[in-house]
């Protein structure tokens, strides 16, 4: 009797040769970006993806190309902060589909760019019976046809906003090998602190470089006096890092205006002489230098 | 995964336009001994069906489907836009709006091959309206 070696072909489908390609289609759109960077806590509510649009927008005033893919996929918040609404047409073409084209010029592509309306929720299937495996089998296929179906283009920098949580990462670092690595970003409660530690443990043994610990909201700056106040009490952020044996690479004051910037623009662009923008702006001299090196 | 004809000693191959599965993610994929024509069913529950899915390939072969771009997201969505709906011009048959749910209930990964068997039954049967009631006698006549 033959064996399975014996056996030419897998029976019709090609499996591996269609894997090949999903891989090879993945690997020609990444190879047009030259630095991928994650951005990720393992706190929801950090100010995760208000960092990584401020970010960007920091990188687009030094003038590089910069793309933001919004793997927060239940919460994708991206598009509202760079201004590319959901009832934006969405441009399709046979190599992929047009990234949203947000303030500065950056490339996004989010979630919410995909779904019908904007009040439409991420859901697989409209039974009530989706499995918890289906939920997670879908959203690693969705994180993958984003990065690859995209018509990103020549980018200096595709951000990665991560969704709250450290599961993600493996799905991110399996997709992106070279990742440069990781931000991570927490605010100065004790709380906060402990769930990022564990982000950034598991970061540490699963090989994942990490640039760095932004501490966001450290302080509160007084939108009359430009007087700094502390708004949360905890231990010293720099202590984390030390006890992690990782970077400090940024403490940011928290600025009202960062989400009510008037003409629509990211806080950065308008603000960036401001004790929070020049704040933002030593946070990406710190990724360059780590990327640098 | 391979299948053998053990009296034949050859390679059993997947029926690519003989399959329709239960929209439930149970499936039944069939092969065939060309040298003998028996044919066998193989049978995966819905946990099985998942884990497949995660691979992002089709069986029996890239269809038209996955061609288009976020083919598997658009395709499993709930409500995606309309833009991402993919279309085939050589396709002029009318889905009815319960067929369509119907078929977006059967796994991406088997889709294609699935659309493709109630296309060549409906074009078979000279039908111009793809409804749910076609939709089962595809089923009868597979013997799925």
């Amino acid at each position: 009797m033959k064996t399975y070696e014996d056996l030419e072909g897998d029976g019709g489908s090609n499996i591996i040769g269609q894997v090949v390609q999903l891989g090879e289609k993945l690997r020609s759109r990444l190879d047009k970006i030259k630095h991928k960077v994650a951005l990720m806590s393992g706190k929801g509510g950090v100010g995760k993806s208000s960092i990584t649009a401020n970010i960007a927008s920091c990188l687009a005033d030094r003038g590089y190309k910069v793309g933001i893919l919004d793997a927060d996929l239940n919460g994708p918040s991206i598009g509202h902060l760079l201004g590319v609404g959901n009832d934006q047409k969405l441009e399709t073409k046979d190599n992929g589909v047009e990234p949203g084209n947000g303030h500065q010029g950056i490339k996004i592509m989010s979630m919410d760019m995909l779904l019908k309306s904007a009040d439409t929720p991420v859901m697989w299937t409209e039974e009530n019976d989706a499995t918890a495996v289906w939920v997670s089998t879908m959203e690693s296929t969705a994180i993958r046809e984003l990065l690859a179906d995209t018509n990103w283009g020549d980018l200096d920098y595709l951000l990665i906003d991560m969704p709250p949580g450290s599961d993600r990462i493996d799905n991110i670092r399996s997709l992106i090998p070279e990742l440069a690595g990781a931000v991570e970003i927490t605010i100065p409660s004790m709380l906060s602190q402990h769930i990022v530690t564990k982000s950034i443990t598991k970061n540490n043994k699963m090989g994942v470089p990490i640039i760095g610990l932004v501490e966001n909201m450290a302080t509160y700056i007084c939108p009359h006096c430009d007087k700094e106040g502390k708004l949360f009490e905890g231990e010293d952020v720099q202590k984390l890092t030390e006890r992690k044996e990782i970077p400090y690479i940024g403490k940011i004051p928290f600025d009202t205006r960062v989400s009510q910037s008037k003409s629509g623009n990211l806080f950065y662009a308008e603000f960036k002489d401001s004790i929070t923008g020049k704040a933002i702006a030593g946070t990406v001299d710190n990724i360059e230098n780590f990327i640098k090196k | 995964m391979k299948f053998l004809c053990i009296p034949c000693d050859v390679k059993m191959e997947v029926q690519v336009d003989g399959i329709m599965p239960e929209e439930k993610q149970n499936l039944a994929m069939k092969f065939k001994c060309k040298k003998c024509g028996h044919s066998i069913a193989m049978l995966t529950n819905k946990f099985e069906t998942e884990f497949v899915s995660k691979l992002g390939v089709e069986m029996g072969g890239p269809s038209d489907i996955s061609k288009s771009p976020m083919a598997a997201v658009s395709s499993s969505l709930a409500q995606a836009k309309e833009e991402l709906k993919s279309t085939n011009p050589e396709d002029d048959l009318i889905w009815t709006e319960e067929a369509e749910q119907r078929i977006k209930k059967v796994p991406f990964f088997v889709r294609g091959m699935a659309k493709k068997t109630v296309i060549s039954f409906a074009l078979e049967k000279g039908a111009t309206t793809i409804d749910a009631k076609l939709m089962d006698e595809v089923r009868e006549k597979v013997g799925m």
